[in-house]
């Protein structure tokens, strides 16, 4: 059913005799929101800076929407929006202004398309006001209605939380959700903040060093299917219900900060409390998680170390 | 085509909007001003001459040629006097009155300020969206790198015509409203080359604005050329404007050298060809300067071109 709206091949940069990326193959669907995760340094805005084409691509073929963007620039660009890194606008111009000189660089988009991203983003009381004078948050809103201006059916956001405050983002989160879901455009998101974004997520994929070193699903539906979650016990006894765990049930525990801790799943759950009840384990509160992508994320890129 | 149209747009609007080019144009009116007051009080200008103004020729040469007996200094420029009115006589030409015409003429310099205005805006045309950060937004369009340089090239020549056009309008104001206008066209006399002409001052407006318009060309698309390729206009700017003010002077140090003929500079001032002042080296000829000025032209274009679609843009 879904369609491929980009697609990376063997994408790979060097720059002098250093390979900054090293071999990128994975695709993105229509309609997905794709979560590219990585420390700082791992290679995401070079990643993003070959895709619009910033970068001259070394080796492999980035493909948007079936055109390659190293032979067909033009009609592949012309799917995108995007905002590299920074959302920079001309600071002597207004963020209408701005939005018109954009607006300008690609054919048919019409004043009331304008007034309509502005109403997207909520900007309506700022649009008159020179960029210069916006505060980060501001820019960061300008620069996603300068994205979307064209409606490209993939949209490229380098750090877009990044000087957002809370109801920036869930505004933001709820938009894209939306973007996608109802008019399948296909979202990159990349960020080093994982639970900034884990949100708006249907896939994360996460690099290091260059590579990608893993994807998570982080569908709701998906979780339901494998089951695995993360369950937490407050229990009195506690070494008591450790034990009943793993006599009765065969499940190896751990114990976190005072609660007793495993992964199974969630129709598991009734059983393992009538037992503890019956054995007269007192129980004060079962906390059930979905098994947390932080977790994993952290386990795949291993120690905070920038290379 | 309707998108280049569109893109020029985009650049000319982006030079106008930043009150940088405000200033420039403020300073410009200062300076027709200051000129034009100080041409008003200093009074020099040229005499004025009533119907009877033949008559008033012959007496004015013989007072020349008095003054020339009893003193050997005035000699050279008496003699040079007499000459042209005599001419003014012989061809029935009324010398012009000092107007409006003659000081827009006059001020033909103020075209190197136009240059120093011109130099500014191509040094920044392209560096300074590498330091907005504003060449990220403007490279991922559907258009061609290409396209967008032509765009920025086209619109430094557009500014420098409208500045052009501003200067030109507001000192022939200026001098209209301090010396009047006499006629629309006025015939004058000029030596050139040791010879004497008659010409019309549109016409030496043109000429002389023209040919200086060739040192602003080649100097903005050198700063437009070093703009594009090490990213920062301050560095674009101030070489441009050093090498267009020591231009001459590496020339003339140079002039027994062969080689000097092929130095830019030794070829941006065609005006040597029609005053009689000669090229640096003799062999020179206006056709060889215009060749060596075309190549210049397009090895500054095409290093441009190259480091502005080649290049990656990666981090500042
Ligand atoms: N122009 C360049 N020349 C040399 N190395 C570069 C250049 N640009 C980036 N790099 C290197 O490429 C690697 C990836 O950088 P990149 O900016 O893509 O990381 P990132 O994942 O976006 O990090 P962050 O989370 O900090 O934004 C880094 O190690 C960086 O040092
Ligand atoms: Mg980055």
């Amino acid at each position: 059913m879904s369609e491929t709206a980009m697609e990376l091949k063997q994408l790979k940069k060097k720059i002098g005799s250093k390979e900054i990326i090293k071999g990128l193959d994975f695709e993105i669907q229509k309609g997905e929101v794709f979560g590219f995760i990585g420390p700082n340094g791992a290679g995401k805005t070079t990643t993003i800076r070959m895709m619009v084409g910033l970068m001259g691509i070394t080796e492999g073929e980035v493909v948007i929407q079936g055109q390659s963007v190293k032979s067909n620039f033009k009609k592949a660009i012309q799917e995108v929006g995007a905002i590299v890194e920074n959302p920079e606008m001309y600071p002597f111009m207004t963020g209408m202004q701005n939005l018109k000189h954009f607006a300008r660089m690609t054919p048919g988009i019409t004043r009331e398309r304008i007034d309509e991203v502005v109403g997207l983003v909520g900007m309506e009381n700022a649009i008159k006001t020179k960029v210069g004078r916006y505060s980060l948050g501001m820019r960061q809103r300008l620069g996603i209605a300068q994205a979307l201006l064209h409606k490209p059916s993939i949209l490229i956001l380098d750090e877009p939380t990044n000087g957002l405050d809370p109801a920036g983002i869930r505004h933001i989160r709820k938009y894209i959700r939306r973007l996608a879901s109802e008019e399948n455009v296909a979202v990159i998101i990349s960020s080093h903040l994982l639970t900034e974004i884990e949100l708006m997520c249907d896939r994360i994929g996460i690099i290091k060093n260059g590579e990608m070193i893993g994807f998570e699903s982080v569908n709701e539906q998906d979780a339901d299917d494998d089951g695995s979650r993360q369950i937490a016990i407050e229990a009195e006894p506690s070494d008591k219900a450790a034990e009943l765990l793993k006599e009765r049930h065969g499940i190896d525990v751990e114990m976190k900060e005072g609660f007793v801790a495993f992964e199974a799943s969630k129709t598991f759950v009734p059983q393992i409390v009538t037992t503890l009840v019956n054995e007269e384990v007192l129980v004060y509160r079962v906390e059930v998680s979905k098994a947390s992508v932080e977790d994993k994320f952290f386990d795949m890129i291993g120690e905070n170390v920038i290379g | 085509m309707g998108r280049l149209f569109s893109l020029i747009w985009n650049e000319v609007a982006k030079i106008y909007i930043q009150k940088s080019t405000w200033i420039m144009y403020i300073f410009i009116i200062l300076l027709i001003a200051g000129v034009a007051a100080l041409s008003f009080f200093s009074d020099v200008n040229n005499n004025e001459y009533g119907d009877d103004w033949k008559a008033e020729l012959e007496a004015e040469n013989e007072a020349l040629t008095e003054e020339m007996q009893e003193s050997e200094f005035a000699g050279d420029f008496n003699t040079q006097q007499i000459e042209k009115n005599d001419y003014h006589i012989e061809n029935d030409i009324k010398p012009a009155e000092y107007d409006a015409w003659q000081f827009v003429f006059e001020n033909s310099m103020l075209s190197s300020f136009i240059s120093l205005l011109t130099i500014i805006v191509a040094g920044g045309i392209v560096a300074n969206e590498f330091k907005w950060g504003t060449i990220k937004q403007l490279l991922i369009r559907p258009i061609s790198r290409s396209t967008i340089l032509l765009s920025k090239y086209i619109s430094v020549l557009i500014f420098a015509l409208a500045t052009l056009a501003f200067v030109l309008v507001l000192s022939w104001i200026a001098g209209a409203m301090l010396f009047g206008v006499q006629g629309l066209n006025p015939e004058m006399v000029l030596r050139k080359g040791g010879e004497l002409q008659a010409s019309t001052v549109v016409e030496e407006i043109i000429s002389s604005y023209g040919f200086k318009l060739v040192n602003l060309f080649m100097m903005t698309t050198f700063a437009f050329m070093i703009s594009a390729i090490f990213r920062n206009s301050a560095l674009a700017i101030g070489t441009a404007v050093f090498l267009m003010m020591a231009g001459t002077s590496i020339v003339s140090f140079f002039a027994d050298r062969v080689w000097v003929k092929y130095i830019l500079f030794a070829n941006t001032d065609l005006t040597v060809y029609t005053s009689g002042m000669g090229p640096v080296r003799d062999e020179m000829t206006m056709g060889f300067s215009i060749v060596v000025l075309v190549v210049y032209w397009v090895i500054l274009m095409a290093a441009s071109w190259l480091a502005f679609t080649k290049r990656d843009v990666a981090g500042n």
